[in-house]
């Protein structure tokens, strides 16, 4: 079973390491996460000052939605000037290190959530968003509500793959989330198909406070007009929308909600590619199966052994 | 100059290199004359191959199925075109479909004991193989729709399975257990017969 | 569900039997070019050595087609697909088979036009190999490829695992991953004591 975690294990690794009072060493570490995301871990001035930068495609965008505020907020003391190349940067002294051991392992934590962090700046954006307008559209019946209380924010497209992106659009009464999603053969499509199909089962059968899950190959509505959706028709891009109703929107359960959803797009690529490595090798099996069938119609020929007079054996060639 | 001109002209706007050259040489083997290979057929009209059908009906409604069947076989429209034998199939098949499966075997070995009996199961036999080409056939030139479309949206088709033609999926498993009864009673050389006669159905 | 399964023996049996009387070959050498031997069914240059095809059909989207010459015989099977998914797995099981023609002796590397898969057995082939055995072969490869699809088809939309606790909202997402490899292990323990699974990446020694 594969859960993935939301935050990086290399770093939550390193620093674990560091922190728990070895001798302070040199580190200079590239590390690679989803979503082209890459880390830098080093320590660049002295052994215990240890500087992790982040480097994401998609930081400008993720910069328009307020991306700088909620990494401010999270890492207030720790954020130092961006290194060449990345795009964010927290500097950790280990000689100035919370005394109490619960202070340090949230350090830790917060740190290797970097990622995640600065992918949940478009998503809390939206949420506030939604509360603001959920607010308004509260003062009005439904029928006479303004216009831009009706229609909902301006979609924030997250282009955080080269070929795929990530859309979230508020309204007074839920906030949308679409993954375009690029199926590289239309096996992936398929399959992609089915295991959305059982979103949209078990919500019927069991889960019913689940989000909304709806599956198409062609640009929903809500991306209409925006720009960089390609139309071509060609179905090689799926889009997975989420609708996230109020209840998934409050205070304490947006931190979860964000996390899960983050890593939505690994867990779905995962399963499809475990479900044709799974398939592959039943095929391998099965044709290995054929194959003896077909072998038992050839004609065994036996090497018979035989005797000379003599008592001496020997062996017949071919039959 | 000019002839290497209409050489290239010409294959333009025809790739002589698919050609086949054999199919226009008379001497090639590829054009042997199959229709020395049998007897020459008297040719079979539409209105007698209806005539025929409407006896063979009689019959069947007048509870003689054997004689009927018999009847059917019989006049097999050897000369025919593809028209006239399409029209005699449905009626052996209408008349295979209206014999109940208790009552197969018995009648075929009866058939078979008489004189001729392994000829008219040799054309029933053809007839078989022809009923479950003809609707395969058929199913094809319906067009891809069997094959499944994908769809843009919504998962309606998911789950359930098409619509598949139960009468044909019936009609085929008709055929398929009159099979079996004709190999177990005329062996196994009757599909040979079928496969080797010039006289097709 | 019953009267499929009933009707598959009959089907099996019949394309047994019209196999049976096919597979009679014998050595003939070309007639349109000299110290040729090829098989005629597929050089279709001399129409007097070609027999009536036979299509032996259990509906419109299960057949085989026969297709006996002097020294050949080429069969096609055309394999039931109910929907889209059956219908890549069908695709994706028949390349992985032609693609590996070369082992297979008898397996055609295209099909022909209309059917999932063709075998062409020639008159070399029965002589060194039993003809009861080869149409076993054919027989067997007929059942094994519609259980194989069906259980690869079971496997990836298997639907009844989630076990989900109500008050669960977006933890659905986690769900997902639950199912997907849950049943990438249960199967394998249950179908297939041996299997691989694609964790391993590989048999075990």
């Amino acid at each position: 079973m594969l859960l993935l975690d939301y935050q990086n294990v290399l770093i939550q690794s390193v620093l674990t390491e560091r922190f728990s009072g070895v001798p302070p060493v040199n580190i200079d570490q590239t590390v690679s996460d989803f979503d082209g995301v890459t880390f830098h871990i080093s320590t660049p001035e002295s052994k215990s000052k240890i500087l992790v930068s982040i480097q994401v495609r998609c930081y400008n965008e993720l910069l328009k939605y307020g991306a700088q505020q909620i990494l401010e907020r999270e890492y207030g003391p720790y954020v130092v000037a961006p290194e060449a190349g990345y795009n964010f940067s927290v500097q950790v002294d280990l000689d100035s290190l919370p005394d109490d051991k619960e202070a340090r392992d949230d350090l830790i934590r917060r740190v290797s959530l970097l990622k995640r962090n600065a992918m949940a700046a478009p998503f809390e954006n939206a949420f506030d968003e939604y509360h603001k307008l959920s607010e308004e559209a509260s003062k009005f019946t439904s029928e006479e509500a303004p216009q831009g209380v009706q229609e909902g924010g301006e979609v924030k497209a997250i282009h955080y793959r080269d070929e795929e992106a990530i859309y979230i659009k508020a309204s007074h009464d839920r906030v949308t989330v679409i993954f375009s999603t690029i199926f590289r053969e239309e096996t992936d499509r398929v399959f992609g198909k089915v295991f959305i199909q059982e979103f949209v089962d078990a919500r019927r059968r069991a889960i019913q406070n689940a989000p909304q899950v709806l599956f198409r190959t062609d640009p929903p509505l809500e991306l209409q007009g925006v720009p960089g959706v390609n139309n071509n028709g060609g179905g090689e891009i799926g889009y997975v929308t989420f609708v996230l109703f109020p209840r998934h929107l409050t205070r304490q359960r947006r931190d979860d909600v964000i996390s899960h959803i983050q890593t939505f797009r690994d867990y779905f690529h995962y399963h499809i590619k475990a479900s044709k490595a799974y398939i592959h090798s039943r095929m391998r099996r099965r044709t290995a199966d054929f194959l003896q069938v077909l072998r038992r119609a050839r004609p065994e020929n036996e090497e018979k052994e035989r005797k000379t007079a003599s008592g001496r054996t020997f062996k017949v060639q071919g039959s | 100059m000019s002839i290497i001109q209409q050489v290239s002209t010409a294959s333009l706007s025809d790739n002589w290199r698919t050609i086949n050259i054999d199919a226009l040489d008379p001497e090639s083997s590829s054009n042997f004359d199959t229709t020395t290979l049998h007897p020459a057929f008297a040719p079979v009209s539409d209105a007698e191959i209806r005539n025929v059908g409407q006896q063979v009906k009689q019959l069947l409604r007048g509870g003689d199925a054997e004689g009927a069947l018999r009847g059917a076989l019989e006049s097999a429209p050897y000369g025919g075109d593809a028209g006239v034998k399409e029209v005699h199939l449905q009626t052996v098949t209408e008349v295979l479909q209206s014999i109940k499966a208790s009552d197969m075997t018995p009648m075929l070995q009866r058939i078979f004991k008489t004189e001729g009996g392994s000829d008219a199961l040799d054309v029933l036999m053809k007839y078989l193989y022809k009923g479950m080409g003809a609707s395969s056939t058929r199913a094809l030139s319906r067009g891809s729709t069997l094959t499944p479309q994908s769809t843009g949206a919504g998962f309606s088709q998911m789950g359930g399975r098409p619509p598949a033609n139960e009468s044909s999926g019936s009609a085929m498993s008709v055929l398929l257990s009159w099979h079996e009864k004709v190999v177990d009673v005329a062996g196994l050389g009757c599909v040979g017969r079928c496969m080797t006669d010039w006289r097709k159905v | 569900m019953s009267q499929q399964s009933q009707s598959l023996r009959p089907y099996l049996q019949c394309v047994r039997s019209s196999l049976t009387s096919a597979l009679c070959l014998s050595n003939f050498a070309s007639q349109t070019s000299e110290r040729h031997n090829v098989p005629e069914i597929e050089a279709q240059t001399s129409p007097e050595v070609l027999l009536n095809p036979l299509t032996v059909a259990r509906n419109e989207n299960e057949r085989v087609l026969i297709e006996p010459s002097i020294n050949s015989v080429r069969i096609s099977i055309k394999i039931k697909q109910a929907d889209e998914i059956e219908h890549i797995l069908v695709h994706k099981f028949t390349r992985f088979l032609t693609q590996r023609a070369e082992a297979f002796f008898i397996l055609r590397r295209k099909p022909v036009k209309g059917y999932d898969i063709s075998f062409l057995i020639t008159n070399f082939h029965t002589e060194e190999m039993l003809k009861h055995k080869l149409v076993d072969f054919i027989i067997q490869f007929m059942e094994e490829v519609d259980k194989e699809i069906s259980e690869m088809k079971l496997f990836v939309s298997l639907q009844k695992y989630l076990v989900g606790d109500t008050a669960l909202t977006l933890r659905i997402v986690e769900c997902t991953g639950k199912i997907c490899c849950g049943v990438v292990l249960d199967t394998d323990v249950e179908t297939q004591p041996r299997g691989v699974q694609p964790k391993d990446g590989g048999r075990n020694k």
